[in-house]
Order: structure tokens, then C-alpha cells, then sequence
């Protein structure tokens, strides 16, 4: 039970608030139906309550929201990487057409450059440059002699240009007949001589002689 | 008011799949969490700070820090008491700062006009002639600009309860008090409205 007006005025904003218990309720219920001060008082609390309640809300304007929504977003979803990454691409770009030019305009100039400096290609014919090169048959002279189906093994000597000095037979008969046949042969063949480090030397073939006859 | 923002408001059991899905990282969660909440957010915030014309970027700071914070969040309170909270705490610093920067920097005439500039929703109870409409546009007005003179702690406490409807419970864990502080600064808060609104709201 509440005595006086100042005790029951402390409950009012329970009371505003349906938070009272039942004992407190019926004490100010008491209280105000003889006290009009306090009912009074009581009635200007329930009015600024029911002038606060129906204030106009602050709300957000639509163009706020959207540029909210996107604010928030980007800031939410800020990676440091991306973010310097697009700071790096957003300083280069301009220097990326200048230096392109720049780079074709180096690769250009050194071509130009290169092929001015460097000497043409030779038209004339390589030589071999192998070391040693055997002499070769270039033309051999017609075969007179007749020894069956036995081969004759011959060495020869190949001068400088290309003539025979020499030559010895290495295996097969050594008649006087044959002898003069080879010489006939040999002697009248043509050569390509050996040459060394590309310039013509002396040197040895070995020739194997044998007379093919075709039988019409 | 209260009933309009309970049904706007997710219920518990989808308030659990919205904080899953904030979890993930969905910007649909996140946009329909705007949705909700942006305007009683941005209610509660314009009554904090100073200016009115700040609580834009105080909004988007408690988004922000809501959807970077949404993975600590362990369901201790409701989310909207945890977004509340959030947005107390933000609202409060940006109105320290302010505060500070006041004292240095010159008063400008144009701070009433800018915080009449911000949009405000239609009054609930629509005036019949224009007389009427005079008349609550001033009562507002002045109760308003009495609300906008409480010591921040009350403001709050007024703001919490009258305007966004949480319960004792709720506002203690927002403003991290005991339910006796919420009791006690309502009380003092509202006798200093009646202080202020007296003459003018006696019938």
C-alpha cells in the first residue's frame, strides 16, 4: 500500500508500462480515484507517451539504400590483393600503349640495326669440309679383259689432279695379258682427286674390276 | 509501430537460417537484413547522434561491422538486440567524436536545416482538416526537440522503448545494463519530458 503521492508517482512508469504487479496496480487505482493531481499527472505521461509513440520514424531514402547496399558491400567484400591489384593495373594503363610503342620501336630498330651490320651470305658453293675426303671415280675407262666371274682388286695412286701415278693389284691372277688390259683401263680413267681441309692431295683408290657381259 | 516492424521482423526460426546464410556470405541474407533493419536502425541512430545528418554513415559503419561480425555472433541475445546493441555502440562513438570536434570548430547555422532535411515517415495518424494537421505538426516538433534535449543515456533508454517497443529485457541487453537501470533511467526520462512537454500537453 503506497501513502503518499510522491511514493505512488514512482510506479507511474511501470504503470505506462503494464508492468506492475497486482498489489501496486490496485494501490494506484486507489490512489487516483481520490487524488486528480496525480491522475493528472498520470494523464500527461500517457500523453507524451502516445506522442512519442506516434512520432514519424526516420527512414532511410531509397537512393540512400541502394548506395548503402553498395557501400556496405564493397566495403565487406574489400580484399587487399584485389584491391592492388586494381590500384596497380589503374596507374600502368596509361603507361601501357607508350610502352608498347616503345618495345616495338627498340625491336624494329634493332632489326634494321642487325641487318645492316651483318654480311651477306656467300652465293658461291660450299666446299665439304670434312677433313679428308678419298679420291673418287669420275670417269672409268672401258674394260677389255676377260677373266671370268674372278674380280680384280686394284690399288691406286691418285696425284693432285686427278691423274694415276701408279697402281698395284691386291689380289686376282697377274698375267702379262691383264696387266696390259688394267694398264689400258687404268691409265685412261679420269679422277676426282682426295682432297685435305678442302684442297686437293694425293691419295690411293681401291678399284674391283670385273667385266659384266650381257648376253642379247 | 511495434506490430508493423514484429512482422517485418524474422521470426526465430528463420532466424537461424539468416544467420547461416549471413554466415555464407549471401548477399541475399544480407540485402533482406537491410531490408528489416535498416529503418528502425536508422530511427535509432538519428535520435543518438548529434547530427542528424551523420546517421547515414553510422548506418552503413553497423552494416558493415554487422556483416564482418556475423561469424562471432553465437545467438546469446536476438539478432536484432545484437544489431541494436551494435548500432548503440557506433551511434555513441560517432557522437563522442562529434562532441570532441564541436568544441573546436565553429557552430554552424546550418545544422537545424540539415536535420530537418531528413526524410521522415508519415505520422501514423493522419489529421483530418488543416488545423489538425498544424497542430501535430508543432506538438511533434516540440516533442522532438525535448526528446533531442535528454541526456543521451535516457534519450536512449526512451527511444528503445516508446519508438522501437523492446521490452526491459531487450533494452538491458542492448545497452549492456541491469533491468533496474532501464526502469530507473525511463523513469527519470520520462519526468524529464513531462518537465519539458507539460504545459503544452495538458488537456
Amino acid at each position: 500500500m503506497f501513502e503518499t503521492c510522491v511514493e505512488i508517482r514512482r510506479h507511474f512508469s511501470d504503470y505506462l508500462d503494464d508492468r506492475c504487479e497486482r498489489e501496486s496496480l490496485r494501490s494506484i487505482r486507489f490512489h487516483l480515484n481520490y487524488c486528480a493531481s496525480c491522475r493528472e499527472e498520470l494523464e500527461q505521461l500517457q500523453a507524451i507517451q502516445a506522442e512519442l509513440q506516434a512520432l514519424p520514424r526516420h527512414r532511410v531514402p531509397p537512393e540512400l539504400a541502394l548506395s548503402m547496399r553498395v557501400h556496405v558491400s564493397q566495403r565487406v567484400h574489400r580484399n587487399l590483393l584485389r584491391q592492388l591489384w586494381v590500384r596497380c593495373e589503374n596507374a600502368l594503363q596509361p603507361l601501357l600503349i607508350p610502352a608498347s610503342g616503345g618495345v616495338l620501336t627498340a625491336i624494329i630498330f634493332f632489326g634494321l640495326l642487325m641487318g645492316w651490320q651483318v654480311a651477306p651470305a656467300s652465293n658461291i658453293p660450299d666446299v665439304p669440309l670434312q677433313i679428308v675426303t678419298p679420291p673418287r671415280v669420275r670417269e672409268l675407262a672401258p674394260i677389255n679383259f676377260n677373266d671370268g666371274d674372278q674380280a680384280v682388286v686394284v690399288l691406286g695412286q691418285i696425284d693432285a689432279a686427278g691423274r694415276v701415278v701408279g697402281y698395284r693389284v691386291l689380289s686376282g691372277p697377274v698375267t702379262p695379258e691383264l696387266t696390259r688390259s688394267l694398264d689400258r683401263t687404268i691409265y685412261f680413267s679420269l679422277f676426282y682427286p682426295a682432297t685435305m681441309f678442302g684442297r686437293p692431295t694425293d691419295g690411293q683408290v681401291v678399284l674391283c674390276l670385273r667385266r659384266i657381259t650381257v648376253r642379247g | 509501430m511495434g506490430v508493423a516492424l514484429e512482422q517485418a521482423l524474422p521470426a526465430a526460426s528463420h532466424e537461424a537460417t539468416l544467420i547461416a546464410e549471413l554466415r555464407a556470405g549471401s548477399e541475399e541474407a544480407f540485402a533482406y537484413l537491410l531490408a528489416v533493419y535498416q529503418n528502425p536502425v536508422f530511427n535509432l541512430v538519428a535520435h543518438i547522434v548529434e547530427q542528424g545528418t551523420d546517421a547515414a554513415d553510422v548506418l552503413q559503419e553497423v552494416f558493415v561491422k554487422v556483416f564482418r561480425s556475423i561469424r562471432h555472433f553465437h545467438g546469446e541475445s536476438t539478432l536484432k538486440t545484437w544489431i541494436y546493441r551494435i548500432a548503440i555502440h557506433e551511434a555513441s562513438n560517432h557522437r563522442r567524436s562529434w562532441l570532441r570536434r564541436r568544441l573546436r570548430e565553429a557552430f554552424s547555422l546550418d545544422e537545424d536545416a540539415a536535420v530537418s532535411e531528413m526524410a521522415l515517415a508519415k505520422s501514423p495518424q493522419q489529421p483530418e482538416t488543416p488545423y489538425q494537421a498544424l497542430e501535430q505538426a508543432e506538438r511533434q516538433e516540440l516533442v522532438q526537440r525535448a526528446l533531442a534535449s535528454l541526456a543521451q543515456p535516457y534519450r536512449t533508454v526512451v527511444v528503445l522503448r516508446e519508438m522501437e517497443g523492446l521490452a526491459y529485457e531487450e533494452i538491458a541487453q542492448v545497452l549492456g545494463v541491469s533491468e533496474g537501470t532501464v526502469k530507473s533511467r525511463l523513469l527519470r526520462g520520462r519526468e524529464l519530458l513531462k518537465r519539458k512537454l507539460g504545459s503544452c500537453m495538458r488537456r
